[in-house]
């Protein structure tokens, strides 16, 4: 059995702007690419802010490699931060600074005895595979949606996480710059071991290799499996969801 | 009417508390020995430093030499009606260097930079900057808060200074232009005047003013939620709780010495 990077155990939340909740009760194994798809207000946000450990359950828990948010938040142990990327909806590059200094930011702040050009090299590189490069100057108000959201990711891998959070990443993305946050991701995996949980509102060319996908509803799973299976077993009228 | 009273003194001391709660973890992250980020959190210290202090200079500087000009003046034709015209360092001291320099020095901070703080740490809340760096891996209260806080701290105490000095600069020029003081008795006037208890008085004030200010404005800033009309909102109550804040500090300072 290979080792579980996120779990869910009967975990109940409630969702925003609606009376029902979230149930979730699943785990993810280590180097999964799950994707987690529904309609507006099914519990995939809330769903990913569970698991970058930004809420606490209202019951249940939410593992994280191994750990328990609430037990390390009481702790106050930030650590586990740098091992899970996480980019959400509204993804908050820092308005003060530029782009490269947004991406920089991670490494100067946690690897202080890297070297200024090692680390300048290295957020230069993932801003250039991300097509990012002639941007670097310009701060987030200068950049469209699809921009700050590339950035924000590269910022979120900087720190080579094991576990990446991703919360409608290809929003405001055209269908070529899709493809290469596809491609930038799974270059990422084969380097290295990577646990994706990316949430989407319907299905994208970017979910099509996942190992996993999940059909939520009102905070409930609707269906769980490989691509092809969910798009089987699906209810009809969720089926558009699971491409 | 009771419960009424009841209900905002609690909420008044649960506001102190929580404005307690955050100067207390800027302290403890300012003498934390963790190394992680210091020389990123330097670099936020000097900006803060920079803007309030060093940016504020010239509007300080108009500010303390008008003033000075002004109690002079006002001194130094009225004294002598009273058979007090070697008063004028006195009145300078008292007026300047006791209470309106520190106070003056917090309204110019508090309108220049707390306005600022509240503003950008709002913002930084609807965008989801502030949880942005949590998620990194970076303590607010580290990155953002401390020195935001250090920075008003240090700026306010040497711009406190800074504005005592202009503004007695400034009551010279008066007295030697109006009332032909000269400047050896006019200095001489000022600092037979001027006690240690003063010098120590003002920088305890612009101590105390730079904390106040700073944890008020970044607690109003970090007070918004989800919606920019909130920022407007947090701003105007962190500048009058600031001024409020200010004149109950200099009560609590000046009151037990001067009495």
């Amino acid at each position: 059995m290979s080792e579980t990077a996120i779990s869910f155990v009967q975990v109940r939340a409630p969702l925003a702007g609606s009376t029902s909740c979230l149930h979730l009760d699943l785990r993810i194994a280590a180097g999964q690419f799950v994707a987690l798809v529904g309609p507006s207000r099914s519990g995939k946000s809330l769903a990913i802010e569970l698991a970058a450990g930004l809420l606490p359950p209202q019951s249940g828990k939410v593992m994280v490699l191994g750990q328990d948010w609430s037990a390390l938040e009481e702790a106050g142990d930030g650590s586990m931060r740098l091992r899970v990327g996480t980019v959400l909806q509204q993804p908050g590059l820092l308005s003060n600074m530029t782009l490269f200094n947004n991406v920089l930011l991670p490494l100067r702040y946690h690897r202080g005895a890297m070297p200024d050009p090692q680390r300048e090299q290295a957020a230069m590189a993932q801003l250039e595979r991300l097509g990012l490069a002639s941007l670097r100057d310009r701060f987030p108000a200068e950049l469209n949606h699809g921009e700050i959201r590339r950035g924000a990711i590269a910022r979120s891998l900087m720190l080579e996480p094991d576990v990446l959070l991703l919360d409608d990443p290809v929003a405001g993305l055209d269908a070529d710059m899709v493809l290469v946050l596809k491609q930038y991701v799974d270059a990422r995996r084969q380097q290295q071991p990577l646990t994706v949980v990316a949430a989407l509102r319907s299905f994208s060319p970017f979910i099509e290799g996942a190992d996993r996908l999940i059909v939520l509803q009102d905070g409930r799973v609707e269906a769980d499996g490989s691509v092809e299976s969910v798009g089987r077993t699906v209810p009809p009228a969720l089926r558009r969801y699971a491409g | 009417m009771i419960e009424w009273v009841g209900r905002k003194t609690v909420a008044g001391y649960a506001y102190l508390a929580a404005l307690a709660t955050l100067f207390i973890q800027a302290v403890l992250d300012l003498i934390s020995p963790a190394r992680q980020g210091r020389r990123e959190t330097l670099r936020v210290l000097i900006r803060q430093i920079l803007f309030t202090g060093v940016d504020a200079l010239p509007v300080t500087s108009v500010i303390a030499l008008l003033l000075g000009i002004i109690i002079v003046t006002q001194a130094g034709t009225q004294l002598p009606k009273l058979g007090a015209g070697g008063l004028v360092g006195s009145i300078i001291v008292v007026t300047v260097i006791r209470e309106l320099g520190p106070l003056i020095t917090a309204f110019i901070v508090v309108g220049r930079s707390g306005t600022a703080i509240a503003t950008e740490l709002g913002n930084m809340s609807v965008t989801r900057e502030v949880v942005a760096l949590r998620l990194m891996g970076i303590p607010i209260s580290q990155f953002v808060i401390m020195p935001r806080m250090v920075g008003m701290v240090l700026s306010m105490l040497c711009l406190t200074f800074y504005f005592d000095v202009v503004a007695v600069f400034g009551g010279y020029l008066v007295a030697d232009a109006q009332l032909t003081i000269p400047f050896s008795a006019f200095v001489d006037s000022v600092t037979r005047a001027l006690s240690t208890t003063d010098l120590l008085m003002t920088a305890i004030k612009g101590l105390g003013f730079g904390s106040a200010v700073a944890a008020v404005c970044c607690y109003h800033g970090l007070a918004v939620r989800s919606s920019y009309t909130e920022v407007p909102q947090q701003t105007t109550r962190a500048v009058i709780n600031s001024f409020v804040l200010c004149l109950l500090v200099d009560v609590v300072v000046t009151v037990p010495l001067y009495l």
